[in-house]
């Protein structure tokens, strides 16, 4: 069977947002800004809703598609109208 | 033509030969089969070419017929005579022969007895060439007056073979020809079968007189591990003796084919051998990086000291090799004379360490209050320059041309400066390799500052100084994980919001669109700061970019955002809250 292909639903999840390296990001892209003390909580956050419409979105393109499991192709689709939407 | 043919012949069908017969057991006719094959691929000239088919056939013939050794004898009759017209045609009736009188076993004793006679003799006549495997056979009758001659007190056994031998071609003669030989010589056909196993199994032996030519492979690494060794080895010697040093001026006449030696050699030295490690413990070790980094770095500073030492070195290899050279005149090859120098290297070389660690730790001192301090301050620029010119072996070369000539002044001076410039050396060789991983880092000079104090007061250091290369060069690895952990962090929460089971391909899919997302994020976020005319990124920002994205709008607030998505301890960071005291945090 596909199992072990296949990623099941997680049940518990960190809430703890990974600070360091949400800075480490930022500080990798641009190396010459600041970013200030609170604002990777931020950043954690827009994340977070990030992920969250793109699982609602290719989670609604698998049931589109009649798919018990999201494929990558669903998350590819979602993708494009996700990260277009999320466009600063 | 013959001699051209040599050379071309040595690497292919001799050393398929003498593989063969120094592997397979002599006792399985397959492998004669095989060498058989092998001796037919050599190029034979067509007009004996002929010839030989005949004779292979006629040879075939009385095997079937059955009568073994006779065959054999008329073989090697036949073989005599042909000899002086063909060589080759002698081997093929060998190969032919061999097989039977690889049947008899006990023999194998007397197997190095006749090749060293081949060898002598084919030295008058370097024309044998390949075929000199199996000639040995054939040419009894013929050399057998210089064998016993050239032959010394260590082949008593190959006399008496050479006398058999004598007996038997005596015997042969006396037979009418070839054909009638199988009934005449019947009786003697147990001399001939004892006859032929000594002259079927030279090429064993003969393998073992020119080895260079049977191991190239092994011999190149031997030539590796011996130039390091003889680095080592030479330094210590340029340490021990003074007066040594003054073969350098002898050094700047034959630079060029020096020079030429210094590449093979020196690059070895990076891509060392393992058991040289294993030999040489840890200050031979910081030494090889010393001379290692020598040949490398050319900066003008180092060059005064530095690029004579390899021509020193080189100077005495070469010395060495030659005298190597004279004392086994049978191994006129360089590659066998330096396989040779290996042992006596081994040897030196852990002796030199010695010498060196003593050197080091006498001359530290002095060295730490008076000239390096000079030195030092030069070192940083100078570096920039060595690594600079590290990428490209030809510019080194170039430098170290002109490194002799300088080095004629320091050879002129007597023992103790010696020891402080060479000493010198050393020190500044290391400093190099601290400064080499430190130079990445954008404070490279205060590193060097920071490690070229310690380094000479304490000998064993440049050891633990080199560790830290090695943990940076796994560091990039390392980071490069995190950034992978943290994006599987996100997909994982990806996997809980969909509430569905996902495929892991679709996972990897995540990760991409989280690293195009943070890279937009970036973007994004420098925009707004620039725009703002901040090189900072504040919340106000933040708060932007989300209602850019449309998550914040005129109902849901950023606090609303907050207080849904992210727990308690992250939301008293972020939302302001009056607090006892009549204080406010985060302060607005």
């Amino acid at each position: 069977m596909a199992l072990s292909t296949t990623v099941s639903q997680s049940k518990r999840i960190k809430r703890k947002a990974p600070r360091g390296f949400l800075k480490r990001i930022f500080k990798r892209q641009k190396p010459h800004l600041r970013l200030e003390s609170s604002c990777d909580l931020l950043v954690h956050l827009n994340c977070l809703l990030f992920i969250r419409r793109l699982a609602e979105e290719s989670r609604a393109n698998a049931c589109k598609n009649k798919c018990g499991i999201i494929k990558d192709q669903h998350v590819l689709a979602a993708a494009k109208v996700i990260l277009k939407k999320s466009r600063g | 033509m013959e001699g051209s043919y040599i050379p071309d012949s040595e690497p292919t069908t001799r050393t398929l030969l003498r593989r063969l017969l120094d592997t397979e057991d002599p006792h399985t006719p397959r492998g004669r089969q095989s060498t058989r094959a092998s001796a037919r691929r050599t190029p034979l000239e067509t007009p004996f070419s002929m010839r030989l088919r005949s004779q292979t056939k006629t040879t075939t013939r009385r095997h079937s017929h059955g009568a073994r050794s006779i065959g054999r004898l008329a073989h090697i009759q036949t073989s005599g005579r042909l000899k002086e017209q063909t060589p080759r045609t002698l081997l093929e009736n060998i190969l032919l022969t061999a097989p039977e009188s690889s049947m008899v076993v006990p023999e194998s004793a007397l197997k190095p007895v006749p090749a060293p006679q081949v060898v002598q003799s084919p030295s008058g006549e370097s024309s044998r060439g390949s075929l000199e495997l199996q000639l040995p056979e054939l040419k009894p009758p013929t050399t057998l007056a210089p064998g016993l001659l050239l032959a010394l007190g260590k082949r008593k056994q190959r006399l008496r073979l050479s006398e058999f031998q004598q007996g038997v071609d005596q015997e042969l003669p006396l037979s009418p020809g070839p054909l009638t030989e199988p009934h005449g010589n019947a009786g003697a056909s147990s001399l001939t079968s004892s006859l032929n196993l000594a002259l079927a199994t030279p090429p064993v032996p003969q393998s073992v007189q020119r080895p260079g030519l049977a191991r190239r492979p092994p011999t190149r690494r031997a030539v590796d591990v011996g130039a390091f060794l003889q680095d080592l080895q030479d330094t210590s010697v340029a340490l021990a003796l003074p007066g040594d040093s003054l073969r350098t001026p002898v050094a700047t006449l034959p630079t060029d084919t020096v020079l030429e030696d210094t590449q093979p050699f020196s690059q070895p030295l990076i891509g060392r051998s393992p058991n040289v490690r294993h030999s040489l413990p840890c200050p031979s070790s910081s030494a090889e990086r010393t001379v290692g980094r020598r040949t490398q770095s050319s900066g003008p500073r180092l060059q005064n000291n530095s690029p004579g030492r390899p021509d020193q070195l080189l100077v005495g290899k070469a010395e060495e090799v030659d005298a190597l050279a004279v004392g086994f005149p049978n191994t006129s090859n360089s590659s066998s004379g330096e396989d040779g120098l290996q042992p006596l290297q081994d040897g030196v070389g852990e002796e030199a360490e010695d010498v060196m660690e003593e050197s080091l730790s006498m001359s530290d001192e002095e060295e730490a209050a008076g000239a390096q301090g000079s030195a030092r301050a030069e070192e940083p620029k100078t570096h920039k320059e060595g690594t600079e010119a590290e990428g490209s072996w030809g510019a080194t070369e170039a430098k170290e041309l002109e490194g002799p000539s300088r080095d004629k002044d320091t050879a002129g001076r007597t023992g103790s400066p010696e020891l402080t410039s060479i000493t010198l050396e050393f020190q500044q060789a290391r400093q190099l390799e601290f400064l080499e991983p430190a130079q990445p880092t954008s404070t490279a000079v205060g590193l060097f500052r920071q490690q070229s104090i310690p380094a000479p007061s304490l000998p064993p250091e440049p050891l633990s100084a080199r560790r830290p290369p090695r943990a940076r060069t796994a560091g990039p690895r390392l980071r490069q994980d995190p950034y992978k952990t943290g994006l599987s962090h996100y997909a994982k929460l990806f996997s809980f919001y969909t509430k569905m089971p996902m495929e892991k391909a679709a996972l990897e899919m995540v990760e991409k669109c989280l690293d195009k997302y943070f890279q937009h994020l970036c973007d994004d976020l420098e925009v707004f700061a620039a725009h703002a005319g901040r090189k900072t990124v504040r919340p106000e920002d933040l708060e932007l970019l989300l209602r850019r994205q449309g998550l914040v709008t005129d109902q849901v607030s950023l606090h609303v955002l907050v207080e849904r998505h992210l727990p308690l301890q992250y939301r008293q960071l972020l939302i302001p809250c009056a607090f006892s005291g009549n204080t406010v945090f985060p302060a607005q």
